[in-house]
């Protein structure tokens, strides 16, 4: 079966599925940030940034894959 | 004997290999814009790669901030543009006006703020002139320019983002805390100065607050780096605002000692200050501890124990005639552009505006756009050779990625040089070689369009020259005293109303960002009376701010009556009654005995620091004795 994926509509302007998941993402991130300071997660990887990267990405695709 | 080894950094004609790498960085970063802009088919491909250009940092933090207010900015500045488009679609006249109003209120706005901030407002406003002038036959295309425009600009900082991230960018903090440790180790020099019985310039103060506060744009960008960020921020602000009360209570000691040695030479005086003399140095060591703690705390990611805000100065005076001289520069080139009648000059003026508006970020406009008159026919020479030289029709995306890597490159690594020209014109390079030859798939290699927009790009700058020629920027004398002006004022406000919104130390680096803002208009013969005298109101201010905060805990002993007393004491800076309550409190005996000795310590010293202040003229060093 196909997965659909809904289109937001900003005052008739359609704005594409991939950009909501894609602001969403940072958003859950963003939210996610403060958490991860207390969790040291800095400290846990040699290079936080690519960390901090991949977990944007798993988000992401997580919320494709679910919604 | 020991030797010690310089490590020099391996360099590669003339440059470190620390550049070449951001040279590289930057040049993967255009390419991956450019190539996801054509895959995604937009129509401004150009703008993700200027957007890249433009966020060109060497650390983390400011390219993520930076990239953070330049898509609020293209949010607020397209709408503007709606919204101003939609109220004058029938009258172009009243457009170009209003547009020149916009343009002008970004530029106040900016000069009220600093770094990406400042950036941000002055991108509000030339975004208009880039989305609604460039549209201005064909108004109704104003929306769907404004987002493509968002689009590529988005495309651009995901693009910066990612090659940032997965090529291990190093981050802002490590140069950000060895440039706070440097300061640190300034301040206690310069303390040393006075311990060891010599003169210290009053530029020397004035430049050491000037420094400090200078760090501001640097300290708010850490925020978005990473996960412990904001923490970081807090830390370096903390340190900062530690580091400016130091710099305080070097000065109380110093007018502790010049109080200590007028005593000695007349012996008439009641002996009071020697007692307190320990007392200021511990003050002193408290304030190198604070600042010791907060940088400890930039190291660790942890927030620190004294969370501390920065506020920032900036003259509304000098800022709203910037703003009205900035409407007034785009409206001389726009009135010669509609008399000329000439056709497509859209882009002439949309270029006016964002040199304008870049010119406001920087502290000399005018320097600016001779800079860009200058540097323009350079990079119409260097876009026209990648264009019709070297790349010379040319379709394949691989020959495009290729060809761009030696203007790249080669302009960052120009942008690291420590000379300021140079990093100017590699800047300036980076990004108008981006924008004249303006990438598009599939490539047009139009000579006319190339040569027209080579002309406008010299014209806008030939233009603008001639209005700030027409319309100078007030003088540095001028604005020094626009400045003196405020920091009386605001002492008289001081004086008659207690601020409850700052602690004073927030107030003391408010009052060190005014000092840092005399300074920042060059030099002049007068210069060092202005310091000394924005110096006496400083060290004034922050006695009686201080004094105020230890009065506000003695108000809620049994000693408050002395504190009322005291309070008003401070207000009429009466010195002789501020010590004599700072004797009462002093011989206090009771359970509250200590407590009144701190605040007798306090208010000896802020009666000393004013006396100091008060009688301080206008010469360049500061005696000690």
């Amino acid at each position: 079966m196909m997965h659909s994926f809904s289109e937001l509509v900003i005052g008739d302007v359609f704005v594409a599925p991939f950009i909501s998941y894609a602001v969403t993402a940072l958003a859950i991130l963003l939210v996610f940030r403060p958490i991860l300071r207390l969790c040291r997660f800095a400290k846990l990887f040699s290079h936080p940034a690519i960390a901090e990267l991949s977990l944007y990405v798993t988000i992401l695709g997580l919320l494709t894959v679910i919604f | 004997m020991t030797t010690a080894a310089i490590v020099r950094p391996i360099s590669f004609a003339g440059a470190p290999l620390s550049a070449w790498a951001f040279g590289i960085r930057i040049w993967i970063a255009v390419v991956v814009a450019l190539a996801a802009s054509f895959w995604l088919q937009l129509d401004a491909p150009s703008t993700a790669a200027v957007t890249v250009a433009i966020l060109a940092a060497p650390t983390r933090g400011p390219a993520l901030d930076k990239a953070f207010y330049r898509f609020v900015a293209t949010v607020i500045g397209v709408a503007a543009a709606i919204a101003i488009t939609g109220l004058f679609t029938q009258a172009s006249d009243l457009l170009l006006v209003a547009i020149a109003g916009w343009v002008g209120l970004c530029v106040y706005a900016a000069g009220l703020l600093d770094g990406n901030r400042a950036y941000a407002a002055v991108l509000s406003g030339y975004t208009v002139a880039l989305v609604a002038v460039e549209q201005i036959d064909a108004p109704q295309n104003v929306f769907e320019a404004g987002v493509e425009r968002g689009a590529a600009i988005v495309v651009g900082i995901a693009a910066t983002a990612l090659v940032n991230d997965l090529l291990a960018v190093s981050d802002s903090s490590p140069p950000l805390t060895l440039r706070l440790a440097a300061l640190h180790r300034r301040v206690r020099d310069y303390a040393g100065l006075f311990l060891g019985h010599k003169a210290a310039d009053a530029a020397t103060a004035a430049g050491l607050l000037r420094d400090i506060t200078a760090l501001h744009p640097e300290m708010e960008s850490l925020a978005p780096e990473t996960a412990g960020g904001s923490a970081r921020s807090a830390a370096a602000r903390s340190a900062a605002v530690a580091l400016v009360a130091q710099v305080y209570a070097a000065r109380a000691l110093n007018a502790l000692s010049a109080a200590e040695e007028r005593k000695e030479a007349d012996p008439g005086e009641p002996s009071l200050l020697s007692s307190r003399a320990a007392w200021a140095s511990r003050e002193f060591r408290r304030r190198d501890a604070e600042v010791q703690e907060a940088i400890a705390a930039l190291n660790a990611s942890t927030r620190p124990r004294q969370p501390w805000r920065t506020p920032l100065y900036r003259s509304q005076r000098i800022a709203a005639a910037a703003g009205m001289r900035a409407a007034a520069c785009f409206v001389l080139p726009s009135a010669f552009f509609v008399l000329a009648g000439w056709p497509t000059t859209d882009v002439s003026l949309s270029l006016v505006a964002v040199l304008i508006g870049l010119g406001a970020t920087t502290p000399d406009p005018k320097g600016f756009t001779v800079f860009t008159f200058i540097a323009a026919p350079i990079v119409v020479a260097l876009a026209g050779t990648l264009e019709f030289v070297i790349l010379d029709g040319a379709d394949k995306f691989e020959l495009l990625a290729l060809a761009l890597a030696p203007f790249m490159i080669g302009a960052t690594v120009l942008m690291t040089k420590s000379n300021q020209l140079l990093s100017s014109l590699g800047r300036v390079n980076l990004i108008l070689v981006l924008d004249i030859f303006a990438p598009s798939n599939p490539p047009s290699y139009n000579a006319q369009t190339f040569l027209f927009i080579s002309l406008f790009v010299c014209l806008a700058s030939a233009l603008l020259l001639t209005a700030q020629i027409l319309l100078p920027t007030e003088s540095i004398e001028r604005r020094q005293r626009w400045i003196m002006a405020s920091a009386r004022r605001d002492f008289e406000h001081l004086l008659s109303r207690r601020d409850r919104r700052l602690a004073p130390e927030e107030s003391m680096f408010r009052d060190a960002a005014r000092i840092g803002q005399i300074m920042a208009g060059g030099t002049s013969p007068r210069d060092s009376a202005v310091q000394a005298e924005a110096l006496s109101y400083f060290d004034r201010a922050a006695a009686i701010r201080l004094g105020r905060a230890n009065l506000a805990r003695l108000a809620a002993t049994s000693l408050s009556h002395l504190a009322v007393e005291a309070d008003k004491a401070l207000a009429a800076q009466d010195t002789q009654r501020l010590l004599d309550l700072g004797n009462t409190l002093r011989d206090m005996g009771g359970a509250e005995s200590a407590f009144a000795e701190e605040i007798s310590g306090e208010l000896a010293l802020a009666a000393v620091v004013v006396d100091a202040a008060s009688h301080s003229d206008a010469t360049t060093t500061e005696p000690l004795s």
